[in-house]
């Protein structure tokens, strides 16, 4: 008695691999990629990659194999559809890239990011998609709950023209395929001016805590550029800025002071105030806002968006051929 | 109590009025269609106004608390239903499956705090409302195959077979079940689209794999599953209604259950 078909050519073998029964095990063990994904909340690539990676050959397999799909038009249609959908996810995989960086008002993004995340394959064009903060408005509703986020971003074109744009929650800035999204990371930063001794002054900011999310720690410790003297600094205000009881809209206080420690030494400065250092001399200029920023690049985007409308185009026109070749209550 | 309430309790009133009359007809053999459609087209149209006018309140769809979700839901899948009860006869007897399911949604609304939700800035966008519309068809078609797939699953169990004579035989009611399934698979994969585009825009990536995309994938790949076994081995027609419950069960789930236990921001937009 034979209980299994013996493969003896390479047709067996395409036709076994093109087995429907072989999608129902790949598509379960998928799920299970799936599930075990979301359970271990962790980034299980592998079991998400392999089982779509055999469901793809699967798939290639029965498009090769299985005559019904030159039967079938639509039905060939939308399984290459799919086909080019998982080689589009896969290659997006391999060159995206994911980032954050945080930008003063007014400050240049030159193409470094405080973190990020990338494909092997990404090469990075950052240095083209360069552009300026100018600034921004948040809106809160009572209770302080974030509304409409809007920030004016310039830019230098590819001829050398200033081009302007607003962008904020929706609506990112796209250069050069890199796409920059405004996040609820927001807040304070000291503008400083650093006259070394016999050196060249140098204007930067420290970005101080989100705000309001760590509204009670809006402190930092960071290094005077080019010394060892370590700053501890604390903005100090005593207004209301987002009054949980009213709308209001993200803004700098009318009045603050800038607590600054250097070892057990303690001072208050206000704008324009001058620091005596060793090295040189710190002057607090005033008070400006950063932005943080998530950055997102995947050159697949237009081309998964067309796969999935042409998969779910011919889906549709596969069905409807079915339903109206043969009506549901009719002979079998 | 406020207007926008006095309609909602008319249209749960009618819906409810409607939906015992069309078990009853089911059961009796009776055909009053007409007068239950319109008293559904009536709730409906008392509903509509209901939500037109907290959404005018609020200047926000009604797509953000559990109250706002359930009610809207109740409307879409009552109208689908209604839609498919008017123009597919076989499908009026599957109001004894159908509007208990609703029954039970009325019921969870009721006991529901009406209070208004925070509108994220992130759900100003057409997307949100094309994500919306093609999940409200996507549910509504399954809901009305889930009520066919009942009706094979009575009759397996021996339950109501002489109450319904009129009905075509399993074979026929599975075939038309699975029309809503495949329709609503369409509908299921334009809403991962829109959602996967609302997505990027709103949280800079397409896909994360977050608790509501996760369970959404889920019950889209039991749809294909699903598909893919009925072509593989001769189902059974009550294998086959089965598989449709547990599709609903999952989509039922994702619906009303994930974005309420979910602490991620993709929550209650469906």
């Amino acid at each position: 008695m034979q209980t299994f078909a013996v493969i003896r050519s390479r047709g067996d073998w395409l036709v076994a691999a093109a087995s429907l029964r072989v999608t129902l095990v790949l598509l379960a063990l998928f799920a299970a990629g799936v599930a075990a994904t979301y359970a271990l909340d962790t980034d299980a690539a592998f079991a998400l990659s392999a089982p779509l990676g055999l469901l793809a050959l699967n798939l290639a397999a029965a498009i090769v194999a299985n005559p019904v799909f030159r039967r079938q038009t639509a039905l060939l249609v939308f399984h290459l559809a799919l086909l080019a959908l998982v080689v589009l996810a896969a290659a997006g995989r391999l060159t995206y890239l994911k980032g954050q960086i945080e930008l003063a008002e007014g400050e240049l993004f030159s193409g470094q990011l405080t973190q990020s995340e990338s494909g092997r394959w990404h090469r990075s064009q950052l240095e083209r998609a360069q552009f300026v903060n100018e600034g921004f408005t948040i809106r809160y509703e009572k209770g302080v709950s974030r509304a409409e986020t809007r920030n004016s971003v310039r830019w230098l074109d590819d001829r050398g023209a200033e081009q302007r744009a607003v962008i904020g929650d929706n609506q990112p800035l796209v250069r050069h395929g890199y796409r920059f999204y405004t996040t609820f990371n927001k807040g304070f930063a000291p503008v400083f001016v650093w006259h070394p001794t016999g050196g060249a002054a140098r204007r930067g900011t420290i970005n101080l805590p989100s705000y309001p999310v760590h509204e009670y720690r809006q402190a930092l410790e960071w290094t005077v550029p080019g010394t060892r003297t370590t700053l501890w600094t604390m903005l100090q205000f005593d207004e209301v800025l987002l009054d949980p009881e009213q709308v209001s809209q993200f803004r700098l206080p009318e009045r603050h002071t800038l607590v600054v420690r250097i070892g057990e030494a303690r001072h208050e400065l206000a704008p324009g105030a001058r620091l005596m250092l060793p090295q040189g001399v710190l002057i607090y200029e005033h008070l400006s806002t950063w932005m943080g920023y998530t950055v997102f690049y995947d050159w697949t985007l237009p081309w998964l968006f067309a796969a999935c409308m042409l998969a779910v185009a011919s889906m549709a026109w596969h069905f409807w051929q079915k339903c109206v070749a043969q009506p549901w209550d009719g002979d079998a | 109590m406020t207007a926008e309430l006095q309609l909602l309790w008319l249209a749960l009133m009618l819906y409810t009025l409607a939906g015992s009359t069309a078990i009853g007809a089911a059961v009796l053999a009776k055909r009053p269609e007409r007068i239950i459609l319109g008293v559904i087209m009536i709730g409906l149209t008392a509903h509509a106004v209901s939500l037109g006018l907290r959404w005018e309140r609020l200047g926000h769809g009604p797509f953000i608390t559990l109250f706002e979700i359930l009610s809207s839901n109740v409307w879409s899948l009552l109208a689908i239903y209604a839609l498919a009860y008017w123009r597919v006869p076989a499908v009026r007897p599957a109001a004894m499956v159908v509007m208990p399911v609703l029954f039970l949604m009325m019921a969870w609304l009721l006991v529901t705090s009406s209070a208004a939700g925070h509108f994220p800035p992130t759900y100003r966008t057409v997307w949100l409302y094309v994500h919306l519309l093609f999940g409200k068809v996507f549910l509504g078609s399954v809901l009305v195959a889930v009520g066919v797939a009942g009706l094979i699953l009575l009759r397996h169990a021996g339950v109501g077979v002489a109450r319904l004579p009129q009905l075509p035989d399993n074979v026929r009611l599975e075939n038309l079940a699975f029309r809503f399934m495949m329709v609503g698979f369409i509908f299921e994969s334009l809403m991962l689209v829109a959602g996967a585009i609302w997505a990027q825009d709103a949280w800079g990536r397409y896909w994360a794999w977050d608790p509501l995309e996760t369970w959404a994938f889920a019950t889209w790949l039991l749809l294909a599953f699903f598909i893919h076994l009925r072509v593989t081995v001769s189902l059974r027609p009550y294998q086959s209604a089965a598989l449709i419950m547990a599709v609903f069960v999952l989509a039922f789930l994702t619906f009303f259950g994930v974005p309420f236990v979910s602490t991620a921001p993709h929550k209650g937009a469906v």
